[in-house]
């Protein structure tokens, strides 16, 4: 019995020291909180900071730096969050519930625009909207800015002009898409000869698929809206689907791998097969640059219009605009948003060098410094040749939703390419279309 | 058992044995490839062993740790843990003491809501708990174990309270009556004999904070923290690419540690999710 | 001694209520009223009835995780139970290396759901390529039958368990009486074994049901619902209402099937709650 008590008395002394150490800390850490959330606020009150929730994994380096300097220059503090690629919306829904949101995010347009509108600051006095070239880069509604576009790009099939001319064609030949797909076929049928594919692998996975559910989807939906002459519907008719099937069986019948296997194919795996020369073309768009650059000398590439075989194609030119507006968030305190519509100004203006060569961006502001970025002479010589450019049309898609419904469709009609598998991407495409803008409405 | 052995005992441990290669498998695969270099790993391959040309040692671990963060994210899972378990065990098992010593409606009312939230999906209150802890500024690696405590607490005062009701009386009353205040009593008195109990709920509450994703994911800090299971979320789709090489890795650097501590303390732990089961 | 007790409340009591209120209490009465409301952050929700309830019931896409749900609990639940109870026989024989087999049917356990997710997500892609079959994101059978495998792995070593613990506490006398009177080995399981394990039974069947219904982190990271959210579940339907889908109408639907949701596991648990109680009674 006394051995017991002895035991006892031994695991409370040391219980009671462990308890007396738990204890201290908890109530240490309790006023700790307190004391942290008095602080922040006093110091934000002071100068205001920024917090910008940016939609680029590719300029994620680029932007930290940016902020990195102008804190180093004004002493303000500015977070840069880039979310993975594919859940922007969804890190934006989740940050803007906080009490520290985002200061600066951004939508991709009128649609984007509908969700958020009642989180965004009017623009209008800014001294960045006094910068802006055209309005037609404003998000404008009943007089007020709630969006201004910060980079305008183009995308196309780019082409390695070394590997094609191995081939014995040069990039002139391809004006049309039946020469497209001439060169493309031309390519697989002596690929083992050659030693190079067609296509870049179309991967399916998140980190790419946006190029096809999204990018590529834009053409059926422009040559629509232009043969109709609209801008934007709530039912999309799909009279250029054929148009998508044909370029899309293209892509994967000429590919790099066997379409059974796009669905696992990343960005990176694009990239790499075109960077390895293991393929000629490679659709994706001038943010591409600074990668490809890396490898290739400007001589070498060349960034083609995508030919769907559907409108003009003689004076098609590459698909330009843009997708990325700038909003700040109304919620913010006011001095987080003097901060940040001084952030934003700072950027296109001293900011701008660093916006047009390490980002690669061309900015719709008259503040622009002259970008480097090849594709982006291109697509202005193609304008000054007299070609249209193929306007950005899928910010009227409805929904992510809509997007990824597509997509799935897609990665499965390219497993298997049957018509009954090709009807349920127009499906998708069509009756999607109108019952996500049921819902939206 | 005296029987004398038949057939199936002589086959059974044979295919006992079969199943548990199986069952290493998968883990057995991953670190293969993560010592794989990054261009070697593809679906075709990955069920070789790594050969001298596709052999990369150890650099993708050095690259998980060096430059994926895997470190902080490793601290930030092992603060949330170690904090969150010590409140959960010492708050809860006090308050189990209590409503089981003072019976009267409120404590009641109190026992029934934790076993209510026991059952209550996460799902449920994802989006306003991370609203609420956003605002009571509940969203560092050092607070956190605040909101643990609190959707945790059900489980933990359950147990607790399970247990407490066959500890005899007599014990603390002998103490009380030698002049100890209740706290003392149950510092003294009530915790020595709670320590398998405490061991027990420690064990299943430590395997639920550190695997824990959703949770730290809504509420934690995005800008400046993530725990282990974040961390190997975002190698998906980020940037752009896969990097299974790292990804690998850092698989391989979250489950050693776990199979490690488990071979050492199996006992425990077995005991512990019996005893857990049991009661839960 | 309970009264001396009594005003000591604020030392016992108060810390846990206090972070019970922040961490459960509140939000989920916020949650509650949320569910009849539209809103995109909470400090701008505006009431609309029971109009969430009504889209719920229209939204395809809920049917379907449900049915999908629904017929992977079922699924798993047997899998995993017969498994796991069948292992559980085995290593109560007395054979050799039973330690060594436990310790390594346990393991999977330990390790977390997206971990676990991402292991056979690469495990499975591998072996469908080699196959030649579409990969796990196209594939509904390979998600449908990935989880389920993956599940097993994670589950059996822990149920096992509880059933070891449940056969070890029968009495040996009534196996040593059985024999004696000549039963045979199935008689002695179907009468004697199963009969005096239906504790651990109910429990296990219990825990497996709710894990596998509230299944979330694993079906992110096996399938993310793909393809085109056929292998989605209700927990994972809910999140990707809450956070994937734009529209200021979505987060409200979302929350009134958290709440439906919740409901069903609730009366789950009641089910079980009642099943244990009859069985306490009979013992």
């Amino acid at each position: 019995m006394k051995k017991l008590i002895a035991l006892l008395l031994a695991l409370t002394m040391v219980f009671a020291l462990c308890a007396c150490g738990a204890k201290e800390e908890a109530p240490a850490a309790a006023p700790a909180a307190p004391a942290e959330e008095a602080a922040a606020p006093a110091e934000e009150a002071v100068a205001g900071s920024v917090y910008y929730l940016n939609f680029k994994p590719e300029q994620d380096e680029a932007w930290q730096k940016l902020a990195a300097e102008y804190t180093a220059e004004t002493g303000v503090p500015v977070t840069v969050l880039t979310a993975a690629s594919g859940t922007y919306e969804e890190t934006l829904m989740a940050e803007m519930g906080k009490t520290e949101a985002p200061t600066m995010f951004q939508v991709n347009g009128p649609v984007g625009l509908a969700n958020w509108k009642d989180y965004c600051y009017d623009l209008s006095g800014s001294e960045l909207y006094s910068h802006l070239t055209s309005d037609s880069f404003a998000l404008t509604e009943d007089g007020a800015v709630y969006g201004i576009a910060y980079v305008i790009e183009s995308y196309g099939i780019i082409a390695n002009k070394a590997l094609l001319a191995e081939a014995g064609y040069a990039a002139e030949d391809i004006n049309s898409f039946e020469t497209l797909k001439a060169v493309a076929e031309d390519i697989t049928a002596r690929s083992a000869e050659l030693g190079f594919a067609a296509f870049s692998s179309a991967g399916m996975d998140s980190s790419s698929d946006w190029r096809f559910k999204t990018h590529l989807a834009n053409l059926p939906i422009y040559f629509e809206y232009q043969a109709d002459g609209i801008g934007t519907t709530t039912e999309i008719k799909g009279d250029y689907l054929d148009n998508y099937r044909q370029i899309w069986d293209l892509y994967i019948n000429n590919s790099t791998c066997a379409p059974a296997e796009l669905s696992a194919k990343t960005g990176d795996d694009s990239r790499n097969e075109f960077l390895n020369g293991e393929a000629v073309f490679f659709q994706n768009g001038s943010w591409e640059y600074g990668s490809l650059s890396a490898v290739y000398a400007d001589e070498d590439l060349v960034m083609l219009p995508i030919y769907i075989g559907a409108g003009d194609e003689a004076n098609q030119g590459l698909c330009t605009g843009t997708e990325n507006y700038w909003c700040v968030n109304a919620d913010a305190s006011e001095e987080d948003i003097a901060a940040t519509l001084e952030f934003m100004n700072w950027c296109v203006t001293e900011g701008a060098d660093s916006m047009a060569n390490d980002m690669g961006f061309v900015i719709p502001f008259d503040t622009a410094v002259e970008s480097p970025n090849l594709f982006v002479k291109q697509d202005v010589a193609y304008t000054a040749e007299g070609k249209t450019p193929v306007s950005w049309n899928f910010p009227t898609m409805p929904s992510e939703e809509w997007k990824n419904v597509v997509g799935s469709a897609l990665t499965a009609y390219a497993a298997d390419q049957t018509d009954a598998n090709w009807d349920a991407v127009v499906t998708a495409f069509v009756d999607g279309w109108a019952s996500e803008y049921a819902l939206l409405g | 058992m005296n029987n004398k052995p038949t057939l199936a005992d002589k086959i059974l441990p044979a295919f006992l044995g079969a199943l548990c290669i199986v069952w290493v498998y998968p883990i057995i695969m991953i670190l293969f490839n993560s010592l794989k270099k990054e261009t070697a790993i593809s679906t075709n391959t990955a069920f070789q062993l790594p050969t001298a040309e596709s052999f990369a040692g150890l650099e993708n671990f050095v690259n998980a740790v060096m430059s994926k963060g895997f470190i902080d994210a490793f601290v930030t899972s092992l603060i949330i843990t170690i904090t969150s378990v010590a409140a959960i065990l010492l708050f809860c098992s006090m308050c189990a003491w209590y409503i089981t010593r003072v019976e009267n409606i409120f404590t009641k009312a109190i026992y029934f809501s934790f076993v209510f939230s026991m059952v209550v999906p996460f799902q449920m209150l994802m989006f306003t708990l991370a609203s609420t802890s956003d605002m009571l500024k509940l969203n560092t690696p050092y607070n956190i174990w605040i909101i643990y405590l609190g959707f945790g607490a059900g489980l933990a005062v359950f147990m607790f309270t399970g247990f407490m009701k066959s500890i005899p009386l007599e014990i603390e009353e002998a103490a009380m009556i030698d002049g100890c205040n209740p706290f003392q009593t149950y510092f003294k008195v009530v915790l020595p004999i709670l320590k398998p109990t405490m061991i027990s709920v420690g064990i299943l509450e430590t395997m639920w904070v550190w695997n824990d994703y959703l949770l730290p994911y809504l509420v934690l800090d995005r800008k400046k923290y993530s725990t282990v299971p974040i961390l190997i979320q975002y190698f998906k789709g980020s940037y752009g690419r896969v990097e299974m090489g790292p990804m690998m890795a850092c698989i391989i650097l979250t489950v050693l540690p776990i199979i490690i501590i488990y071979l050492f303390c199996q006992k425990h732990i077995i005991k512990g999710v019996v005893a857990g089961a049991v009661k839960g | 001694m309970v009264k001396a007790t009594k005003k000591w409340w604020p030392v016992f009591v108060l810390p846990t209520v206090a972070a019970f209120m922040i961490g459960f209490v509140i939000p989920f009465l916020e949650g509650l009223y949320l569910s009849f409301c539209k809103f995109t952050t909470i400090n701008k929700a505006s009431w609309v009835g029971i109009s969430n309830y009504v889209k719920v019931f229209q939204d395809a896409q809920f049917w379907d995780s449900l049915t999908f749900t629904a017929s992977f609990t079922v699924v798993s639940t047997v899998l995993i139970n017969v498994l796991a109870f069948a292992i559980a026989l085995a290593l109560t024989r007395g054979l050799r290396g039973t330690n060594l087999f436990r310790t390594v049917f346990f393991m999977p356990n330990l390790i977390g759901g997206i971990v676990l997710g991402y292991i056979w997500n690469i495990l499975i892609n591998c072996l469908l390529s080699i196959l030649g079959q579409p990969l796990i994101a196209l594939n509904t059978n390979a998600g449908y039958w990935g989880l389920i495998v993956l599940m097993c792995w994670q589950q059996i070593g822990y149920m096992m368990i509880i059933y070891i613990a449940g056969l070890q506490s029968i009495p040996n006398d009534y196996i040593e009486a059985a024999r004696i009177d000549g039963a045979t080995s199935p008689q002695i399981l179907f009468k004697i074994k199963i009969p005096n394990v239906m504790p651990s039974i109910t429990i296990c069947m219990f825990l497996t049901l709710t894990n596998s219904f509230k299944l979330f982190d694993q079906n992110l990271a096996l399938t993310g619902g793909d393809p085109n959210h056929a292998t989605e579940m209700l927990a994972l339907n809910i999140y990707n209402n809450f956070y994937a889908r734009s529209g200021a109408a979505w987060k409200g639907i979302g929350q009134a099937k958290a709440v439906i949701f919740c409901i069903m596991v609730i009366t789950i648990s009641l089910i079980q709650l009642r099943a244990t109680r009859s069985k306490e009674v009979q013992q």
